[in-house]
């Protein structure tokens, strides 16, 4: 019975707490005036939103963020694992510095970076292209999963680790076949966020990318008419924007399960 | 091994989310391909058949896309690139962009604010002159309304092309006020509205919507018309049209922030500390306000076909206290930055959109029909039958408001800068005047003293006397 | 340690080559713009008025800087939100962790509702809070005040701050979650069944068995929370502007793109926005010192 009313309240909460998010939802399918007026759980729907946003730019918009978020997050994976193992495992002498120097570049804040990044941009001619984009996401995803990783990194039980390195293994090995699978749900769970970073990215962006390549991001603000009743298709448009990082988020939850280090620690 | 099982499903979504993605791009990059070429640094450039247009994500601006491909670049075989943006970030990147000399943009969509200061500096290009507008006779520059054309002027020289003009006014329901026992002359003073407000405000209804959210083009806008028309101004001018002593502490300036203050509070809206333009739309179009000050566009609205406050409204003048006219004076404008290479492609597509035929055919192809025409800008447009006939009830006072806007003496005392209204035209005023906008909207807020909130923005202006 | 010892011997490789592509390119993409910054920041630079060309002016920003007493409310505001947001979000992702840690009933789904509201645009989640739940007009929150017979709240208007925290926290709440729920997942379920098999109960598992281990976690999310935290811009800019709700990203945002366009002066915020970082994050790191514990045994 206590089972029961735990999960009882777990999806209460959990509907409360999502409810903002379905009410975005709701309101795509609403008219201007429905949204912008009173409440209303009940209404006629409509698709007439939808139909405002999806433009030509949407397309163009969604393939330039798949392409520049993934390509990104798997670069910062791939720079990321490494380094934490040579903080965590072996950690090199002077790891703590390596650290801090890791968070201290997120320290400047945006708004004073984007000139000499758009000087530099324009120097190297990468304006309007997807890669100043990955870089630049890389760079500042980077950070993060290095912290992250490294705090999972050390949940690994060292004994496994070292079995490992006696029985011959390469560092590339002892991370795929020993520590990857134990970190597993850490690992998801800085993709995923890495992922969410890079696509809701706005500022680099829209200084950056104006002309060509835009991202979801820029597109969802293009649908805000300032002069009009603009909620409805501004949930219209998020709610397609949300929709591939809700999904990247149900597969990255998919890994959080406990009991996954079990297999190979017996 | 139970290992490989968890690695792979992983894996194998990343690599068909790849794979994905590089199928997308790749099908797009070829519509990249054919109209643009590429330079010998790799730069995407707008070729002679391209250009790279920065506007405004205002529901006017629709028309702009939609007729874009079928009317311009079909006949003229000139591709149009819209980058298409809220104002804030507009103005973030256009600024940037014009005052780098950069060539991001061919084509950029500025307004009365920026044309003349980006013209005096050197960095627009005259459209007046002869290769452009001012040999063009179809173009007919004498067609544009005058005060418009000012606006976007400075030392006679046109630097932007209006696409539309917006004064503002009163708007208010007939039949809400006439069920209180008011009456709205055509030309009232601040006075005689503020009894009305409170006259007709009720628990129901509020009497009036004014704007109070922070911002110089937001609260800013609409408190600036009501200084000028108590006598106050901002800054005392120099002769060399720079700023001079900040003017916030004078009487008139605080009579007018009282005032507006006061009737916010006492006949407003709630949440006036967050309202513009979209928030007081919908709380009119609700029938939440009786009355609404803001600008002449939302008449398009409110009038439209399928508006819930169709033909109960009547429209009255900008309220005034000493001057004659108080209303102000807004366009969105097209100008072509002095650095850019492409001036006659980009004039080609400035003068179709900006023409009398561009209006037509807005009105005739699109949904709204011509009472949903881009307004304001030429006298054509207001000898028009159609126009008058679609747009009747509020086309005549629009025409007033903008044509006795008077940006070069708004109020009663010589403004710096180059000419402004709600404004003040002078670079120093997007951040003072947000920032002290700020302090009025805590005010109305009630976070803020008025007082306090006088005393801050002094400080704030007189910064930026100090600082230049 | 000799130079060919330290690199060329191939434990030295061993230890340091992993590391270095990260890190190398970390440096290369934020250092240059950092020292760029720290270039402008000497210099006035009116960036919208042209004929004012850029000049060196040495540390009169700097200087400049003591005396603005609106750079100094920003700081203040700038502590204040990002503490109690993210002590806020980490007590409710705890909450939600704990709860999610279990084997029930569509907890895949419950998963990923709990997620979603981090999933949002900042700018979205924001204009969607104002205008749909805090406003006073048509937002829901009033509707059910008034449903009750209680007055209309302007929240966003007369509490700006805690509107803005209380969207911050609705958005972060879900990233807390995260670390944490990893944090406990990577609990070894052999010590846990030791634990009940020696007559534990919920309770004293919980406090001296893991909320031990999730040490390093909670001090990540703090960590963590407090960089990102740190850096709100949009929340402030949609809900309320005003001297009770504006950080200093956003007063460095106003004095530079924003309508200042005074590059010289902004740069010179942001250097000492990155001095002051520097000295509470070393400060920080000591009290989180879970953080940077040497493994057992290294």
């Amino acid at each position: 019975m206590k089972k029961f009313l735990l999960s009882l309240s777990t999806w209460v909460l959990a509907i409360l707490f999502f409810f903002p998010v379905f009410w975005m939802f709701l309101n795509s399918f609403k008219t201007d005036f429905d949204a912008s007026t009173d409440p209303k759980l009940f209404f006629s729907p409509t698709l007439e939103q939808f139909r405002e946003v999806i433009d030509s730019k949407f397309w163009e918009a969604f393939a330039s963020s798949f392409f520049i978020v993934i390509v990104s997050t798997i670069i910062v994976m791939l720079l990321a694992v490494p380094a934490a193992y040579a903080l965590s495992i072996k950690p090199i002498p002077k790891w703590r510095d390596m650290l801090f120097f890791f968070i201290s570049t997120k320290f400047l804040p945006i708004v004073a970076g984007i000139l000499p990044i758009y000087i530099l941009a324009d120097a190297l001619s990468l304006l309007n292209s997807r890669t100043v984009l990955i870089i630049l996401y890389t760079a500042m995803n980077l950070p993060l999963a290095v912290w992250m990783l490294n705090s999972f990194f050390r949940e690994v039980p060292k004994e496994l680790i070292e079995a490992a390195r006696i029985d011959g293994a390469s560092i590339r090995s002892q991370i795929t076949s020993v520590i990857l699978p134990i970190v597993a749900p850490g690992l998801a769970a800085t993709a995923l966020l890495c992922f969410i970073f890079a696509w809701n990215e706005f500022f680099f962006a829209l200084q950056l990318n104006v002309n060509d390549y835009q991202t979801v991001p820029i597109w969802v603000k293009g649908a805000v008419d300032e002069r009009g009743n603009f909620i409805a298709e501004l949930s219209a448009a998020s709610t397609l924007a949300t929709m591939p990082v809700i999904i990247a988020g149900w597969f990255a939850q998919k890994k959080m399960i406990r009991g996954l280090s079990m297999g190979a620690i017996k | 091994m139970k290992k490989q099982k968890v690695k792979n499903p992983f894996f194998l979504v990343v690599a068909v989310l790849t794979i994905f993605s590089l199928l997308a791009a790749s099908c797009t990059s070829d519509d990249g391909d054919e109209t643009s070429t590429t330079d010998d640094e790799g730069n995407v450039v707008a070729s002679d058949k391209e250009i790279n247009v920065a506007i405004v994500g205002n529901g006017a601006m629709d028309s702009i896309e939609d007729l874009t491909p079928e009317f311009f670049t079909e006949e003229t075989g000139i591709k149009v690139n819209y980058t298409v943006l809220e104002e804030q970030n507009l103005r973030e990147v256009v600024t940037r962009d014009v005052s780098a000399e950069g060539d991001q943009f061919d084509v950029v969509m500025i307004g009365p604010y920026e044309a003349p200061q980006f013209g005096t500096d050197g960095l627009l290009t005259d459209l007046s002159a002869e290769e452009f507008a001012g040999g063009d006779e179809d173009y007919n520059l004498d067609d544009l309304i005058d005060p418009v054309r000012e606006a976007l002027s400075a030392d006679g020289k046109l630097y932007a092309a209006p696409f539309y003009a917006e004064s503002s006014f009163v708007m208010y329901r007939e039949d809400l006020l006439e069920a209180a026992g008011q009456e709205m002359p055509d030309a009232p003073t601040w006075d005689e509205v503020a009894a009305i407000a409170r006259a007709v405000d009720s628990d129901d209804v509020a009497g009036i919507c004014l704007r109070g959210k922070p911002g110089w083009g937001d609260l800013g806008a609409s408190f600036t018309t009501v200084l000028n028309t108590f006598g106050g101004t901002w800054w005392e001018a120099n002769e060399d049209g720079s700023i001079g002593e900040a003017q916030v502490d004078q009487p008139e300036f605080k009579e007018a922030l009282e005032f507006y203050v006061d009737l916010v509070n006492d006949a407003g809206q709630d949440d006036a500390a967050t309202s513009s333009f979209p928030e007081c739309k919908s709380l009119y179009e609700a029938g939440e306000v009786a009355m609404w000050y803001d600008a002449t566009v939302a008449a398009g609205f409110l009038e439209a076909a399928d508006s819930p406050v169709a033909g109960k409204n009547g429209f009255a003048q900008a309220p005034i206290k000493v001057t004659d006219s108080s209303g102000w004076l807004w366009s969105w404008a097209l100008a072509i930055p002095e650095a850019n290479e492409n001036k006659e492609t980009a004039w080609e597509y400035i003068s179709w959109v900006t023409s009398s035929e561009y209006i037509e055919l807005a009105a005739t192809e699109l949904d709204g029909g011509w009472a949903a025409a881009p307004p304001g800008t030429r006298k054509s447009l207001y000898e028009n039958e159609e126009y008058l006939a679609a747009a009747e009830t509020f086309a005549a006072k629009t025409l007033e408001s903008i044509s006795s806007a008077d940006p070069d003496n708004p109020g009663t005392t010589p403004r710096p800068g180059v000419g402004g209204v709600q404004f003040v035209s002078v670079p120093e005023f997007q951040d003072v005047g947000t920032r002290c906008s700020q302090e009025f909207s805590d005010a109305i807020a009630g976070t803020t003293s008025v007082d306090d909130a006088l005393a801050n923005c002094q400080e704030i202006a007189s910064e930026a006397t100090a600082e230049q | 340690m000799k130079f060919k010892e330290k690199w060329l011997s191939s434990d030295g490789w061993y230890r340091r080559g992993p590391i270095l592509p990260a890190f190398i390119f970390l440096l290369v993409v934020t250092q240059i713009p950092f020292l760029f910054s720290i270039y402008y920041s000497l210099t006035s630079w009116k960036a919208n008025q042209v004929r004012i060309p850029r000049e060196f002016i040495g540390i009169q920003n700097y200087i400049d800087l003591f005396d603005d007493r609106f750079f100094k409310s920003a700081a203040w505001i700038s502590i204040t939100m990002t503490v109690s947001a993210v002590l806020l979000s980490i007590l409710l992702g705890i909450i939600f962790a704990l709860l999610l840690d279990r084997k029930f009933f569509g907890q895949g789904i419950v998963r990923t509702l709990i997620i979603t509201p981090f999933l949002v645009m900042p700018v979205v989640a924001a204009l969607v809070w104002k205008n749909q739940f805090l406003g006073a007009n048509f937002g829901i929150l009033n509707w059910l005040l008034e449903l009750f017979g209680f007055d209309t709240i302007e929240f966003a208007s007369k509490q700006p701050f805690w509107s803005i925290v209380a969207v911050l926290v609705w958005q972060w709440t879900p990233f807390m979650m995260l670390i944490i729920l990893a944090g406990l997942q990577s609990q070894s379920d052999s010590v846990l069944e030791a634990a009940k098999v020696d007559g534990a109960n919920k309770r004293s598992t919980f406090f001296q068995i893991t909320l031990p281990h999730l040490r390093p976690y909670l001090e990540l999310g703090v960590l963590l929370g407090v960089i990102y935290l740190s850096q709100v811009f949009d929340h402030i800019s949609v809900i309320r502007v005003s001297s009770k709700s504006k950080n200093v990203p956003y007063y460095v945002f106003e004095r530079s793109i924003g309508g200042g366009w005074e590059f010289g002066q902004a740069s010179a915020y942001s250097i000492v926005v990155v001095i002051a970082s520097i000295i509470i994050a070393t400060f920080g790191l000591r009290v989180l010192s879970g953080l940077i514990a040497d493994n057992e045994g290294a």
